[in-house]
């Protein structure tokens, strides 16, 4: 077995939701907000539905394999040549969004807070930390989420209550009438990319100490995350209004620094810094555990860990690669990226796998 | 050996990152802007002002007028954006400029009248500046009203920022004067600052006279029609734009005695709220206002009257109930008749209640605005009476 690690069903459900929320907490209102206005909030429960119906796909897809991870079932689903070919592009996919996320992380910290930092720092030091994390494992690093897990939620909750008096609830109305069904749908695509990357539970499962628990973490988790997207986007809107929160590019930096209370509480965004830096971790160890495993199977290697150094300068090289500028990353979030990400490998490939898997029959061997 | 010197390595590359970060500020190397002045320079050009905290004055000092030293120093230049304006200052403040702890932003008045919206961006895009800053409209410069000092506080900024916290009068912070910038439904209103008499210091009486003192005070309200500033409320229009506005309320409200003509009582504002209703039938606008107020009475001239009396207490509460759509109405009427402009956001009220007949009407509102009719319905308690229920310095 290349990784031995089980998680049970609480430690995966905290897992997939640091692996969404901190790069949505801070990229998906501002899209959104511009989008659908104060009616962003319907787009994000259409997202969460769209989610738990891929979550559903996937752990439906994964059951019927038990102990294989999707770069493995592809090739019994597919055969042997296509589904190396379609298990290749997976491996290539979880890269590419692995290399998306650094650079997120990257240039929000350079963006919000160490202008004068270059970029490559923040990144190549976060990659060292994730490359030591995924060299140790699954289990490791699930385990540290365990502690960073509750920081993060903790840290929302109390910064949206500490920003009630800034917040006026008036901002969200009208209701539907005023943007109608078309921006709302529109508006619904990027919070839903994020969200259905629940998908990772494909690769997951086999590591799972109740397999059959798939459904529940699928749905659990994304409406843990949905709920505090929500909760962030209500109080972005409620504290900013419609017409302002579009214009910000982290909306969720901007409803934390205009906290002031009794004149001594205030300046607390550093919380949000603490909450990106530790659940960027996370998000991006899961990225890269899966680019490693995945690499591992497809080369059909015993062990993973010789693969973690070379996905790792790949990763750093393709982030830097990838896009010019923050500008540059943030209208290809908020354009190209969610219909690409939802027709094909964090949907669409998904649903033609498991529509595959039923024509054809396959279910792998019981346990 | 090769994992202790590889251990060995990675102690020293962590030295090299634990020592510090790229973006390292010391307090010794900052100029703290405390309050910042935006006026507009001849050939469309801004001129920024800046009031700098001299930190070595604010160390000096344990106790509060410990320092003799000047606490401020302001410092001022001009250029096409207000970012050429830091470039140029730059060159003269020994310093990094750094904004994060500003409390004050000014805008002069002739700034003001030529369209704010030009100068208020970099404030937004730059990190450092806060959305939490007071945002205010000077009577005249920008400059001078920054180039005043405090008797209390240590900077004039932060005095003023305190009166502005206070709520006496209107205030707003950075973050809201941009939602009203970008708002349809309402035009902008800032606070309006002065510069008066504040009394005097007294001297040693041996050695010099009590020195007269000149410094800022909020004034009333500037009102903007679109970005460009229109003209002004006094103290009384504002306190009746406080109330249909909803805005947070405290204060006092004076109001002549019912029984005893000539004597007036005053009552502390310890709680009001304010809704207001638009109603539309297709022809015209109506809106309906329901201000909420409690309050204690701190005050009472007249001898014979009682707040323990039930039915005098209804009239005292009828009396304020009246005085409070006086000044309301003093404040409408301004904004209807003489300025035309919909500073009370009742726009978005109604939009809100009528987003589609909104559409139709948006682009015209202020019209609208002001041809509409409007309703008060005051409901005001007197909750407490101090440590008095009668008056007892009368005779019997």
């Amino acid at each position: 077995m290349l990784e031995g690690g089980k998680i049970n069903t609480r430690q995966a459900i905290a897992l997939m939701v640091t692996m969404v929320l901190p790069t949505a907490f801070l990229f998906v209102t501002s899209v959104t907000g511009h989008l659908a206005k104060q009616d962003g909030w319907i787009s994000l429960l259409l997202s969460i539905f769209t989610a738990l119906l891929i979550g559903w796909v996937a752990v439906n897809l994964s059951l019927r394999f038990p102990g294989k991870t999707l770069f493995q079932y592809v090739e019994l689903i597919l055969g042997r040549w296509l589904g190396k070919f379609v298990a290749f592009l997976y491996v290539l996919w979880y890269i590419h969004i692995n290399a998306l996320i650094i650079r997120e992380y990257g240039s929000f910290l350079v963006a919000a807070f160490m202008p004068e930092t270059p970029i490559s720092v923040f990144m190549l030091l976060i990659l060292a930390i994730s490359a030591y994390a995924v060299r140790n494992g699954l289990e490791v690093f699930t385990r540290v989420n365990e502690i960073i897990f509750p920081l993060i939620l903790v840290t929302v909750i109390v910064t949206s209550a500490l920003a009630t008096p800034e917040m006026d609830l008036k901002r969200l109305q009208p209701v539907f009438v005023e943007n109608g069904p078309v921006p709302i749908l529109k508006a619904a695509f990027m919070p839903a990319a994020w969200m259905s990357e629940i998908v990772m539970l494909a690769v997951l499962s086999p590591y799972l100490t109740q397999i059959k628990d798939g459904y529940k973490i699928a749905a659990t988790s994304t409406l843990i995350t949905g709920t505090f997207l929500i909760i962030s986007f209500v109080g972005g809107i409620a504290t900013f209004g419609p017409e302002v929160i579009g214009g910000w590019l982290f909306p969720a930096l901007n409803s934390v620094r205009v906290i002031h209370l009794a004149n001594f509480l205030e300046r607390l965004e550093v919380t949000v810094m603490v909450v990106w830096v530790a659940g960027a971790l996370v998000k991006i160890s899961v990225f890269y555990w899966a680019a490693v495993l995945g690499s591992a199977q497809w080369l059909e290697l015993k062990d993973y860990r010789p693969l973690v150094l070379p996905v790792g300068i790949i990763l750093f090289a393709t982030s830097i690669m990838l896009h010019d500028s923050i500008l540059d990353l943030f209208v290809f979030l908020g354009t190209a990226w969610p219909p690409f990400a939802l027709t094909t490998f964090q949907g669409g490939f998904l649903l033609l796998l498991l529509a595959a898997a039923i024509i054809r029959g396959k279910v792998g061997k019981r346990k | 050996m090769r994992n202790k010197l590889a251990c060995l390595a990675l102690l020293v590359m962590i030295a090299g990152v634990l020592g510090g970060c790229w973006s390292r500020k010391e307090m010794s190397e900052l100029a703290i802007v405390l309050g910042a002045g935006v006026d507009s320079a001849p050939g469309g050009q801004v001129r920024l002002t800046l009031q700098l905290a001299r930190t070595s004055a604010f160390m000096a000092g344990g106790d509060g007028g410990g320092g003799k030293e000047p606490s401020t120093w302001v410092i001022s230049d001009t250029g096409e954006t207000i970012a050429d304006v830091q470039r140029k200052l730059s060159a003269k403040i020994s310093r990094h400029i750094y904004w994060a702890h500003d409390v004050i932003l000014v805008f002069g008045e002739e700034a003001a009248r030529g369209g704010i919206r030009k100068y208020t961006n970099f404030f937004s895009r730059e990190l450092q500046p806060r959305e939490t800053m007071w945002v205010m409209v000077a009577r005249g410069e920008a400059k001078d009203i920054l180039e005043t000092g405090s008797e209390l506080e240590r900077t004039s900024a932060q005095d003023i920022g305190f009166l502005a916290r206070a709520r006496t009068g209107f205030s707003v912070i950075f973050k809201d004067f941009i939602i009203m910038l970008a708002s349809k439904g309402g035009n902008p209103i800032a606070t309006m600052v002065e510069i008066v008499d504040r009394g005097v210091i007294s001297g040693d009486i041996a050695k010099d006279k009590p020195t007269k003192r000149k410094g800022v005070a909020l004034t009333g309200t500037a009102v903007f029609d679109d970005d460009k500033l229109v003209g002004w409320l006094n103290m009384t229009e504002t306190r009746g734009l406080l109330w249909l506005k909803g805005e947070v309320l405290k204060g006092v409200i004076t109001f002549p005695s019912l029984t005893e003509p000539g004597r007036e009582l005053s009552v502390n504002i310890i709680r009001g709220q304010t809704e207001v209703e638009p109603q539309y039938d297709g022809e015209s606008v109506r809106f309906y206002v329901n201000i909420e107020v409690e309050g204690d009475l701190i005050e009472q001239q007249s001898v014979h009257e009682s707040v323990l009396e039930e039915h005098e207490r209804n009239g005292m509460e009828k009396e304020m109930a009246r005085e409070i759509e006086g000044k309301a109405r003093l404040a409408l009427d301004k904004a209807q008749g003489e300025y035309g402009l919909d500073i009370f956001d009742f726009g978005e009220a109604f939009r809100r209640k009528y987003p589609r007949e909104w559409e139709k009407l948006k682009d015209r509102w202020n019209e609208v605005f002001s041809g509409a009719g409007v309703e008060f319905a005051v409901d005001s308690h007197i909750r407490r009476s101090g440590l008095q229920g009668r008056r007892t310095s009368v005779p019997e």
